[in-house]
């Protein structure tokens, strides 16, 4: 339990840093999901503490994990898809607008515009 | 379920399929059956859950809160829906500004119907926010919301407005991660989701795991904060505010700051801690108050300025909303500081999207935003065709009740707010803050000063016609800032009817016209004068050049959001 924590806990250490750090725009999309990836994963790890199945009742079927964190994740998971969407479709817009994907040269550039 | 529970989903589910129906109509008909299906859906998805509200009101009065739980699980499994005073105060909160700023766009843009389907899933979110009981629950609405305001940001296709919303969606959408993981580990802790659950444990569990619960509450609080934009989360702010379409700008200021500040009341309800957040809080927004002030002073760009002065209003809301919460909401003070904040978030949100909306109109008729420069700015409006000056005088209106000047209705909420503080820290750097709002606002307000260079009369017959809308709207606004002044009292009795204490608050009007109160606005307005000379006069530029250079870049808007978070958990831990 603890290596995998650990890694989790490297994942987003990782995909933050990447945020704040990257000067390229999609890396920075990236590394927003990596941080989501990596809430998802906590969520799923934590929920399998107890029991093993996974929670489709049926015959034969018990000892399943806690189905709740399951459920929280999908949704989580549909959102991180529809705003990863949404800011690869700015990050086109950008580089319509400025002929970069670097994020200083991009800042630059509307600057002068103004 | 019975009817009036059934009725509870109205204000969620009626918006929600009128912007379907509308979205249907655009792919599928002509542009005039667009245009009806627009005129209808904003009628069955804004006017009927108005309505529908207004008819619980006596309810909510007489019988307090309704409870419903979605999909007739029981209240353990299923997602709670509890509908109070407070939800039906929010959601009056942002029908009233999303109708006048829907109207105004309907000829200056964006007037497009997938502009009026976003503005509808947005108040479907908003009413979602205001009655959810669940954590979970909370996090998708507050991410609904979210991804409307960032498509409303970037509906103005200019560069710098992209950038603005990429800015917010990436800080918005990193902090709501760590409010996942603030709602998994009191999940972890407490086994449920559900505010009222996840209460009933926290009580059980005493002063065991104090520091964990203590973080998980700020990873919970902080996101949402930045939704307010409370300092130091308020970077984002000022570039998405100012470079959006006016409308827009008006109800991101008007209608989304202040929702997710009144959603947290019920989230902090879950735990003793709750109080000494607020408190921390409530000394964050009287920083902010005076900082966001001094910042607009500075500014040169009219848009900038209001959104600056969006940060220090609500950062008044605030102090009095985190004194409120730290007072606690069973005592007759708590209840009286909430009435007052709320009731400053109302008028603010009235007179901000008047003043985003006059402004909008009036630097767009001068092609200018540069305060310094733009001047003559009624002649020009004259131009494009206006008869009568009333975007002109609907500023002033706006600008009248922001520096708070009876009899509009900024003079009360503040007085309201003030009096309730006296005596705190709070209520000198809102007065010094008070002062500031005075000055930046004379200097706002030269845009209508005559030019000295002359300007051009067009001749009658070539000017364009003047869009109707944007009066309407204006004069909507506009007069429902003078009823909110001139009823105040009836207005402050209705906002403590609905909310949660068995105490009434009873005001009389002599209350706020006593001397004491009108020599404090005028000595404000009276230093706000000198202030503004101060600011204007060589020294002063040079100092406000300087504040005028202080603005973040990507990765201080993260520095905010540690520097936030791991302030409020170190107060946490301390107490």
């Amino acid at each position: 339990m603890i290596i995998e924590r650990v890694l989790i806990f490297l994942l987003f250490m990782a995909g933050f840093s990447a945020i704040v750090g990257m000067k390229n725009i999609i890396k920075k999309v990236f590394a927003l999901n990596l941080i989501n990836a990596a809430t998802v994963l906590l969520f799923i790890l934590e929920g399998s503490r107890i029991g093993e199945q996974a929670p489709i009742l049926g015959e034969g079927v018990h000892s399943i994990v806690d189905p709740i964190p399951q459920a929280l994740m999908l949704t989580a998971i549909v959102i991180g898809v529809c705003v990863t969407a949404l800011s690869l479709a700015l990050a086109v817009r950008l580089y319509k607008a400025t002929g970069s994907l670097d994020i200083e040269i991009i800042t630059e550039r509307l600057e002068r515009e103004h | 379920m019975n009817q009036q529970q059934a009725l509870l989903f109205a204000p969620i589910y009626l918006p929600l399929l009128s912007s379907a129906l509308i979205l249907l109509c655009k792919e599928f008909f002509t542009n005039k059956v667009r245009r009806v299906a627009e005129y209808f859906g904003m009628i069955i998805g804004m006017g009927l859950p108005l309505v529908v509200v207004f008819s619980l009101f006596g309810h909510i009065q007489t019988h307090g809160a309704l409870e419903t739980v979605i999909g007739s699980w029981t209240k353990e499994i299923g997602i709670v829906y509890r509908f109070d005073g407070l939800s039906l105060l929010m959601i009056v909160l942002a029908i009233t500004i999303t109708l006048p700023a829907w109207i105004y766009s309907r000829k200056v843009g964006p007037a497009h119907s997938s502009f009026t389907a976003l503005l509808l899933i947005q108040n479907s979110s908003i009413a979602a926010i205001s009655m959810t009981g669940d954590l979970f629950n909370l996090f998708v609405c507050l991410e609904v919301m979210g991804v409307v305001a960032y498509v409303l940001i970037a509906s103005n296709q200019k560069g710098g407005a992209v950038f603005a919303t990429f800015s917010y969606l990436m800080i918005s959408s990193s902090a709501m991660v760590f409010f996942l993981l603030g709602t998994f580990s009191l999940y972890r802790l407490t086994g449920s989701l559900s505010y009222a659950g996840i209460a009933e444990s926290l009580a059980l569990l005493g002063s065991k795991d104090k520091a964990l619960v203590a973080a998980s509450l700020s990873l919970i609080v902080v996101p949402v904060l930045l939704r307010v934009a409370v300092m130091p989360l308020s970077l984002w702010l000022v570039d998405a505010h100012s470079r959006a379409p006016h409308a827009v700008s008006a109800i991101l200021s008007g209608v989304l700051l202040k929702i997710p500040l009144f959603a947290l009341v019920r989230v902090l309800a879950i735990s003793e801690l709750g109080g000494s957040i607020g408190l921390a809080i409530s000394y964050a927004g009287a920083i902010t108050a005076l900082f966001g002030v001094l910042l607009a002073l500075a500014q040169s760009d009219g848009k900038r300025l209001l959104a600056y002065h969006s940060i220090s209003q609500i950062g008044y809301v605030v102090s009095a909303w985190g004194l409120a919460l730290a007072q606690g909401l069973h005592t007759s003070a708590g209840i009286l500081l909430l009435a007052a904040s709320f009731f400053h978030a109302f008028s603010h949100a009235l007179f901000k999207a008047l003043l985003f909306l006059s402004v909008g109109t009036a630097t767009d008729a001068g092609a200018s935003r540069n305060v310094y420069t733009l001047r003559g700015a009624n002649r020009m409006l004259q131009n494009q065709g206006e008869k009568l000056p009333l975007t002109m005088i609907c500023f002033f209106v706006g600008a009248l009740s922001i520096t708070a000047i009876p009899p509009f209705n900024g003079y009360f909420s503040k007085t309201l707010l003030t009096y309730s503080l006296k005596g705190t820290l709070h209520y000198n750097l809102l007065t010094i803050a008070g002062v500031g709002t005075v000055a930046s606002f004379i200097k706002l307000s030269r845009i209508f000063l005559p030019s000295k260079n002359t300007i051009e009369k067009v001749d009658r017959n070539l000017r364009p016609t003047f869009p109707f809308t944007i009066h309407l709207a204006l004069v909507i606004l506009a007069t429902l800032c003078l009823i909110t002044g001139l009823f105040a009292q009836q207005v402050i009795q209705c906002i403590g009817s609905v909310l949660p204490g068995k105490e009434q608050i009873i005001f009389e009007n002599t209350f706020f016209y006593t001397a004491e109160n009108l020599t404090k606005t005028f000595w404000t307005v009276a230093s706000g004068i000198v202030l503004f000379f101060l600011a204007i006069s060589k020294p002063g530029k040079r100092v406000l050049s300087v504040l005028k250079q202080l603005k973040g870049g990507f990765s201080d808007l993260f520095l905010g959001f540690a520097v936030a978070l791991s302030a409020l958990m170190g107060y946490l831990l301390l107490v």
